[in-house]
């Protein structure tokens, strides 16, 4: 019985994941602002009362994602591609690219057997086709971005959005607006959009199923199903999908804790 | 001879009003607001009226900008970096180099002596480098854009941006802030970005002195001179340098209504 924790603090969110076992006994995701250290250490307290455990009982934590290095306790950080490339084949044991969607950037990670990660590509240098992206330009249409996967599945004749930038990519949403299109329609030209950089990416390093979609955009049913029209193939996603890298996190610490304790 | 140069931008509408091809009348510009047909109309108005014309005595009227196309009663329209390129060496005749900051994208140019564009490069896919970047960079410093450079005069030491990104940089600049960098030294480095995005552009068509500044940003001292330090070059400004696009066109108006109103003449004789 070795209880494990697994922190992952991304650009816009921090993830914290409590694996006992090889099953999650606790999980907790809260926004993250300035003050990263605190958000860390909130995630972590969170998670503990959820799982109605203590600190001290807690035998290994690792910590991963853009803002690893801020994390004030655990034995271990690790990058976040590990992470996401240990949690998705833990939840979908067939996972051979892992596409991974987050508020600052996208990741396509691709995975051997037994979730080791193959080969990798990242678009970190902008903001074209990550969270932000959509963040962005649902604001431009009035929306919350959690509202928009379900809007655009009600489009009826989808809008070709052709800007890669994000700031071109609102004055566009405004200016099909202006012409009266309809929002639906537009998100879901966004989604389209989005996935068709995804697929570049997916590209550099090999499309081969199964593919596991990861993140907080991996969430939106919308963009869900935009990714498998544009790759052809069906994709993984599981409801714990933006939990992937907090929980790869906990999952390696279970095998360190097995490898300390033996 | 009074010729219009209507330069119709993404951000804003600017026109000018030049008699014989040589004589500046009055400047006017409109925001654009997704209407550039009606915002070309508003700012011609404001020039007949301001020069105390009737719209009738406009001779030729030229336009310029991503909205050219839209204003039906135009009698010509030229590119933007064909009028940007003839504007800056209206202005600063000897300009061998020019660059062109708008809202959407940033052109470095380089001209002849008469004004002819030679070779030129632009980034348009990205607002990385473009008056946008410095839009929103300013709005998440929450410093109104006409105060940026008499805010960023006070920095020492820039606070370098290393994304290139116009949304990226929003996380980057709240990190600073949140560190307690001062806004002048954040916003110094906003500038040094943009400049630095500027001199790869400029270097790819290759600096001539003469390098002449055009575009809304010719009102940013700040800009201007993160720019200059980069490139180790004096810059021409002007603040009529926003309308060098629109007097651009206003000069190409005049020099096709010469050339039309002469050739049937000399057909005659």
């Amino acid at each position: 019985m070795t209880l494990t924790g697994g922190v992952d603090i991304g650009s816009t969110t921090a993830k914290c994941v409590l694996v006992e076992d090889g099953r999650v006994v606790g999980k907790s995701l809260a926004p993250v602002g300035v003050d990263i250290v605190r958000d860390a250490d909130h995630a972590f307290d969170e998670a503990l009362l959820d799982a109605h455990r203590g600190r001290e009982e807690v035998a290994f934590i690792v910590g991963t994602g853009y803002g690893r290095f801020k994390i004030r306790f655990g034995q271990l950080v690790v990058t976040e591609i590990s992470c996401h490339a240990r949690g998705a084949s833990h939840l979908f044991p067939g996972t051979r690219l892992v596409l991974d969607i987050g508020g600052q950037d996208t990741k396509v990670i691709r995975v051997s057997e037994r979730g080791e990660v193959e080969d990798f590509a990242m678009n970190d240098k902008c903001a074209a086709g990550t969270g932000r992206f959509l963040d962005v330009c649902a604001n431009a249409l009035g929306f919350d971005v959690a509202e928009i996967g379900p809007v655009s599945l009600t489009a009826r004749r989808p809008v070709k959005v052709t800007s890669t930038c994000t700031v071109f990519a609102e004055s566009e949403v405004t200016s099909h607006l202006s012409r009266g299109k309809e929002p639906p329609d537009i998100l879901a030209g966004l989604h389209a959009s989005i996935a068709s950089r995804s697929l570049s990416l997916m590209q550099r390093v090999g499309v081969v199923p199964e593919v596991t979609f990861t993140g907080g955009v991996s969430r939106n049913e919308g963009m869900v199903r935009a990714l498998a029209q544009r790759v052809g193939l069906p994709v993984n996603v599981s409801p714990l999908s933006q939990f992937i890298g907090a929980l790869g996190a906990a999952l390696l610490g279970q095998e360190r804790a097995a490898g300390a304790g033996a | 001879m009074i010729t219009a140069g209507l330069d119709i931008g993404s951000g804003l509408t600017k026109g000018v009003l030049v008699e014989d091809g040589v004589r500046l009348l009055p400047a006017r510009s409109v925001p654009t607001r997704g209407n550039p047909a009606e915002a070309g109309r508003q700012v011609l108005g404001l020039l007949v009226e301001e020069a105390n014309l009737l719209p009738g005595e406009v001779d030729y009227l030229c336009t310029t900008g991503f909205g050219r196309y839209t204003f039906p009663d135009r009698d010509l329209q030229v590119s933007d970096i064909t009028a940007s390129a003839r504007g800056a060496v209206f202005l600063f005749p000897g300009s061998r180099h020019v660059l062109d900051v708008g809202s959407q994208s940033t052109r470095a140019i380089s001209v002849s002596e008469t004004g002819r564009v030679l070779r030129f490069k632009m980034n348009e896919r990205c607002a990385a480098g473009a008056g946008r970047f410095l839009e929103r960079c300013a709005k998440y410093l929450q410093v109104p854009l006409e105060s940026l450079g008499e805010r960023a005069a006070a920095a020492e030491h820039p606070k370098l941006i290393s994304s290139v990104c116009a949304v990226l940089a929003e996380t980057e600049i709240i990190n600073h802030i949140a560190d307690g960098v001062p806004v002048s030294e954040i916003l110094m480095g906003v500038f040094v970005s943009l400049a630095q995005r500027a001199h790869t552009l400029m270097r790819y068509v290759g600096i001539t002195p003469e390098v002449t500044l055009v575009g809304g940003l010719v009102h940013n001292s700040g800009a201007v001179t993160a720019l200059e330090r980069t490139i180790g070059l004096r810059v021409n400004v002007s603040g009529d340098a926003h309308y060098a696009a629109a007097i651009g066109a206003a000069v190409l108006a005049h020099r096709r209504l010469v050339k039309t109103s002469i050739a049937p003449a000399a057909a005659e004789a």
